[in-house]
């Protein structure tokens, strides 16, 4: 039977939906100004009063970004730098993590404790021993410098992402490997990563978020401009007299476009039990 | 196929729990033996020790002859169905059967064919292609069998398979087992709680408790003679009535009544007249117990009782009542389900039985069917 509406029922539901409303605008006004502002001249930017739609509709600073092979350089270095961390760090926390997952050896509780306790550690405190231990190896101003930074902060939490979702999948499954003629290696291989896939895709998509919105060791580990990422790249762009908003904006838009691609690609992986009917 | 011989297996774990204790087992060629007990008793853990899951903490396995306690699984020449199946979820029918071949770089076409035969053995040729998570419970219990068919296997090891399925298919898959069995001849250890399946499917059954072998005999043996009070609880359903008594000359005394005695049962247990004036355990299973007022019960003697529930069958009713006694508990963890709070002893009357819950009847009982155990040991006398 249908409930019957009181008006104090109704009262509360418009209140909740003028708080929700309230809530996406904030939430999403400002994605809305980066992409608005990205179609404008920078003149209208800085028009009073401001226009909410772009009065004359302009691709100028995505021609202006597509078109310099140094701004171009900034996403293949944020392209490369994440894409690396992100499969490193997958292979790295895959083999941790089974091995977590599915072995007994002496101080696996402390190993354990201690990545946990990596967590608790502010990034910016180790900014200025990092940078030393970069320029002491002589790899300052390199992708390997990146690289290396990125997976000391991604690997722990990729680790405990996949061992948790490794504990969900059957042990049965590896004692079938066993029993069939296969060794650990086999049953990680064929049978474990193949339906790990959406833990395998969480953890992908974490550590390349991470690594591609990273702006303060970037920023602290490499100097020229060849070896910059988009983060630093967008700053790149507040001149000391000139601010080209547009391009500012029309950057942060093509730099949030793979996000939302891997987002929706990933999304199925998510969504789907990849062990259905396995056991039971 | 292969004989499997256990010999002094012991299982400690890490905190000194011994799950297993000096398992001493002998598995014919071809034989299906059930190893069968209630939950925690380490039957798993006897299979998966002969599957090489677990390590044997001491003794010696062999099977076929050769001594594999060092071996991996995979080079002891048996296959294994879990309770869980454990199919690869992403691998379909064929794949998940052709796994292990694979595994052995066996050529495709050979890989086809056996899988072929064997999909037709079980029926699985049309959902040769589909993955496990389209199958229904009793196709997927089929793929498991398939995958442990074709390897041809010393041993088939199977771990309570048919517990995931529901009562109606655990019938027909009990059926389709046990003849898939004696077709290929392959010897198996079977681990079950179900003492239905262990009653009706193994050659031979061995009952397990607290990782102690208790008896190993064929299901008839086994239900007519068992060797303690433990497997006369375990072995039958409803359990066997177990209860406390004086015998005194050729009488049981328990609580308000007596039961005599024929000479017949001292000549069948000699034993029996050394516990004369002292204490003792007699047993009698439910089906030796009778409707007084009915044609099958009028030869035997009564004893009184009240009627606390009937379950009706259709073809019998199971009756809980309450006797004056001392009930013995057989030291089965589950047989306490059988028993309500005002209810100490199950009998299985015909269905013809007029008897209703909370009258007191006259139960007649077949004397010549009491089992006798010591109330020390619970040894049989």
């Amino acid at each position: 039977m249908r409930k019957r509406h009181t008006p104090k029922d109704r009262l509360i539901t418009v209140a909740l939906h003028v708080a929700l409303a309230a809530g996406l605008f904030f939430a999403a006004f400002p994605i809305y100004w980066m992409l608005s502002s990205s179609f404008k001249s920078n003149t209208e930017i800085f028009a009073l009063p401001p226009t909410v739609l772009p009065k004359a509709f302009t691709l100028e600073a995505y021609a202006a970004i597509l078109g310099d092979p140094v701004k171009l350089r900034f996403f293949f270095n944020s392209y490369f730098v994440a894409g690396a961390v992100t499969v490193l760090t997958v292979l790295i926390a895959l083999l941790a993590a089974y091995g977590f997952s599915r072995f007994n050896f002496r101080g696996k509780g402390s190993l354990n404790t201690l990545i946990i306790s990596t967590q608790t550690i502010p990034p910016i405190t180790l900014l200025i021993p990092f940078f030393g231990l970069v320029v002491s190896y002589g790899i300052f101003d390199t992708y390997v410098a990146l690289i290396l930074t990125y997976l000391v902060f991604t690997l722990p939490y990729a680790i405990l992402l996949m061992t948790g979702y490794l504990n969900t999948l059957p042990r049965d499954l590896d004692e079938a490997v066993a029993v069939d003629g296969g060794t650990s290696w086999t049953a990680l291989w064929r049978v474990i990563v193949p339906i790990s896939l959406p833990g395998i895709v969480a953890t992908s998509v974490y550590t390349f978020l991470l690594c591609w919105n990273e702006f303060l060791f970037a920023l602290t580990l490499t100097k020229s401009t060849s070896m910059r990422t988009v983060p630093i790249g967008i700053q790149l762009l507040m001149g000391q007299h000139a601010f080209e908003w547009n391009q500012m904006m029309a950057m942060s838009v093509l730099g949030s476009l793979p996000l939302l691609v891997i987002y929706l690609v990933a999304q199925r992986f998510f969504l789907a039990g990849m062990t259905a009917g396995s056991v039971k | 196929m292969a004989e499997v011989i256990l010999e002094n297996i012991c299982k400690t774990y890490g905190n000194n729990f011994r799950a297993i204790d000096q398992l001493n087992l002998s598995v014919k060629d071809g034989e299906f033996l059930i190893l069968v007990g209630p939950s925690g008793c380490g039957k798993s853990t006897a299979l998966r020790m002969i599957a090489g899951l677990e390590d044997i903490t001491s003794g010696s396995l062999r099977i076929g002859g050769v001594d594999v306690v060092d071996m991996p699984p995979k080079d002891r020449d048996i296959a294994m169905v879990f309770q869980s199946y454990a199919l690869y979820p992403h691998m379909t029918v064929s794949e998940n059967i052709a796994f292990s071949m694979r595994l052995a770089g066996k050529p495709k076409a050979e890989r086809k064919k056996r899988v072929d035969e064997i999909a037709k053995t079980l029926q699985l040729t049309s959902l040769l292609d589909s993955k496990p998570a389209n199958l229904s419970g009793g196709q997927r219990q089929r793929v498991a069998m398939g995958r442990a068919m074709v390897r041809e296997p010393a041993a088939f090891l199977m771990d309570e398979p048919l517990s995931n399925l529901d009562a109606k298919l655990r019938v027909q898959m009990r059926a389709e087992i046990t003849s898939l069995q004696k077709q290929l001849g392959v010897t198996t250890i079977y681990v079950t709680h179900d003492q239905i399946e262990a009653m009706t499917m193994g050659d031979r059954v061995a009952v397990l408790k607290g990782g102690v072998l208790q008896q190993v005999d064929t299901p008839k043996r086994l239900y007519e003679s068992p060797v303690n009070a433990f497997v006369a609880g375990f072995i039958g359903s409803p359990s066997m009535n177990l209860f406390e008594a004086t015998l005194t000359g050729d009488e049981l005394m328990s609580g308000t009544f007596a039961i005599r005695l024929q000479d017949a049962a001292f000549v069948r247990r000699p034993g029996l007249k050394s516990y004369a004036g002292r204490k003792v355990v007699f047993g009698i299973r439910p089906e030796d117990l009778y409707d007084s007022s009915l044609e099958s019960g009028r030869k035997y003697q009564t004893i009184p009782a009240k009627v606390t529930s009937i379950e009706e069958l259709g073809s019998e009713h199971i009756v809980h009542l309450n006797i004056d006694g001392v009930r013995v508990d057989s030291g089965d963890p589950d047989a306490v389900q059988d028993f309500g709070l005002t209810s100490n002893a199950v009998a299985r009357f015909e269905p013809d039985s007029a008897v209703r819950s909370g009258s007191a009847i006259r139960l007649a009982l077949d004397d010549t069917k009491l089992h006798f155990f010591d109330p020390e040991t619970h040894l049989a006398i």
